[in-house]
């Protein structure tokens, strides 16, 4: 097979999203051909940690590539997609993923398979296993085309394994298109979050708070949490809609959907349009003063109790074992 | 400005949601079927532009099962002024976006407004490829909307990972729409008796000169399943400062994943 990873990274420092995107095409097929594609400023320099993730082949796009445009971006990917005969192309499901896989899978005449929870093959075809109806049940389909399949990968759902030999690495320089219509739309101002959190769907551990806050105000005993576990902050519906946190933190089926190594929930009742934003977690633990709370039922460790104590003393403790 | 808002009918986010007999499909007789809550925003979008620009019309289009008729009902009682449903039972998003991109053929519409997602198949595609089949821009995900119809041109904003983007796109164009666009008004009692003298063009994907097989989605189903039921967790019911020891202990030493 022949696999197109579609690496992001920030300006330069690859994200941890790549090295799943390139464990999960080994995983695919073990000889596999594997080739990567980064597009934006700084991308020239993750093209050596591609190759030592496996990538045969690295194609860098960067001038012409900022600001962002979704259409030029999409002719990007579709050209190297055709000129390398990509069988699978994979994207971290995200807002990348999210603004162009469609149109991606569209003018390849492929198939589009959002995130995707697991990927195999058995000769005959590409099984896929993915999450649908916010996570209240799980589908599992096969895939044989036509056309390439354009996948898009939960974060934290494939195991990342670095491949033993690396790949060759060649680097070849993409030119940006140069049609204007792949000007049409183009975005014209960012502003970039300043907080040192990291984004809660790629987080290894979210710790979300729920009404029983309180206040916005309250929402510090998290926000303290998270920053002693290097967490990112999440919130229930409940939560934003009472205007403690923002709507970017809601977790849920009209807001985020989160799969972390570590899922703690502060609070929240467990409404099943939050736990379709959650389920996935690896390891849930769930503070709560009702014994009976609904989120107790997906939960690993159920703490019953006043989380106005308990959160303080959780970052405490925390501190120290951490230190 | 001619305005297109395409609606899906999607299960109610607190049915409880079973397989059906084969294994391969949901059990959805007896289910509530509601409009998908994002294409809310796009409709409530469309109206406050055709109030802010008089003359303008709106057409809405669902491409479907038999449950698009209640997307078309709704947009109709909600003020639409035309509304197309697509009869086309079991087709995908991708499917949906050839059907809908034809029956928007002779409207030729000038902005056309969806959801961000479909809350059942959770896809994020239809947009980008309805864009594409048009040949027109998208623009995903806007929680602003501002549209300049002399300068054919909308400007959008939106979160995008962990930044906020201020987004341009020229006229025509498909933008997708996320909570906190507007806050969506529902249909009057007015609005629902109108609704019933009027009618909705109905077409099937033969009439749009297209074959219902290419509609349905190239990944067959072999199963679906509700997620693993996790066993019960452990209960713990601790002073404060014990409980909190003890879930550092437990996550630290037994769950490892701190």
């Amino acid at each position: 097979m022949t696999i197109l990873l579609i690496a992001e990274h920030a300006g330069g420092t690859l994200k941890k999203s790549a090295h799943e995107l390139s464990s999960a095409a080994r995983a695919l097929d073990a000889g596999a051909t594997i080739h990567a594609l980064a597009l934006g400023a700084g991308a020239t320099s993750v093209a050596t940690e591609l190759a030592a993730w496996g990538a045969q082949a690295v194609r860098v796009g960067e001038e012409g590539f900022e600001p962002y445009a979704p259409l030029c971006w999409t002719c990007a990917v579709v050209d190297v997609a055709n000129a390398v005969k990509a069988d699978v192309i994979l994207f971290g499901a995200g807002a990348l993923s999210r603004d162009i896989a469609g149109r991606v899978a569209m003018r390849l005449g492929g198939t589009l398979a959002s995130d995707c929870m697991a990927l195999s093959a058995d000769g005959k075809g590409i099984k896929i296993v993915r999450p649908t109806h916010a996570g209240r049940v799980t589908t599992t389909g096969a895939f044989s085309g036509p056309g390439p399949l354009v996948a898009t990968l939960r974060a934290n759902a494939f195991a990342v394994l670095k491949p033993a030999q690396p790949g060759a690495g060649n680097v070849a320089n993409l030119n940006a298109p140069t049609d204007t219509a792949d000007l049409r739309a183009i975005v014209t101002a960012t502003v970039q979050s300043t907080g040192t959190r990291p984004e809660l769907s790629e987080a290894s551990i979210v710790i979300s708070g729920g009404r029983s806050l309180g206040s916005a105000e309250n929402f510090k005993l998290i926000y303290d949490l998270c920053d002693v576990l290097g967490a990112a902050p999440g919130a229930s519906r409940a939560a934003v809609d009472a205007g403690y946190a923002p709507h970017a933190m809601q977790v849920g089926q009209t807001g985020r959907t989160v799969n972390p190594a570590l899922y703690i929930a502060c609070g929240i009742s467990g409404a099943i349009q939050h736990l379709a934003g959650m389920r996935t977690s690896k390891t849930i633990v769930a503070i709560n003063k009702d014994p009976n709370a609904a989120i107790f039922n997906v939960a690993d460790l159920a703490v019953v109790g006043d989380l106005f104590q308990i959160l303080p003393a959780l970052t405490e403790e925390f501190r120290k074992a951490l230190k | 400005m001619k305005i297109a808002v395409c609606l899906k009918p999607v299960p109610s986010t607190t049915a409880d949601l079973r397989p059906a007999a084969d294994g391969k499909s949901l059990q959805l007789s007896g289910v509530e079927m509601l409009v998908n809550p994002y294409d809310d925003y796009a409709f409530e979008a469309a109206l406050k532009l055709r109030e802010a620009l008089p003359g303008s019309s709106i057409l809405a289009v669902s491409a479907g099962g038999d449950d698009t008729a209640k997307c078309v009902l709704h947009a109709i009682a909600l003020g639409a002024d035309a509304a197309i449903q697509v009869k086309a039972p079991g087709i995908s998003a991708r499917g949906a976006a050839f059907a809908i991109a034809a029956a928007l053929k002779d409207f030729a519409p000038d902005l056309v407004l969806c959801g961000r997602q479909a809350i059942d198949d959770d896809q994020w595609e239809f947009p980008g490829a309805l864009g594409e089949l048009l040949n027109i821009p998208h623009v995903t995900a806007v929680q602003s909307l501002n549209v300049d119809v002399d300068g054919k041109k909308l400007t959008g904003k939106r979160r995008f990972n962990r930044d906020e983007q201020t987004i341009e796109a020229t006229l025509p164009a498909v933008v997708s729409c996320d909570k906190g666009l507007n806050d969506p008004r529902s249909p009057t009692l007015k609005g629902r008796l109108d609704a019933k003298k009027k009618t909705a063009t109905i077409k099937t994907p033969a009439d749009l000169g297209l074959d219902p097989a290419a509609l349905i989605s190239t990944i067959r189903i072999e199963t679906i399943a509700p997620p693993p039921q996790k066993s019960p967790g452990r209960i713990i019911t601790l002073p404060p400062t014990d409980a909190a020891r003890e879930v550092v202990r437990w996550l630290c030493d037994e769950a490892k994943v701190v």
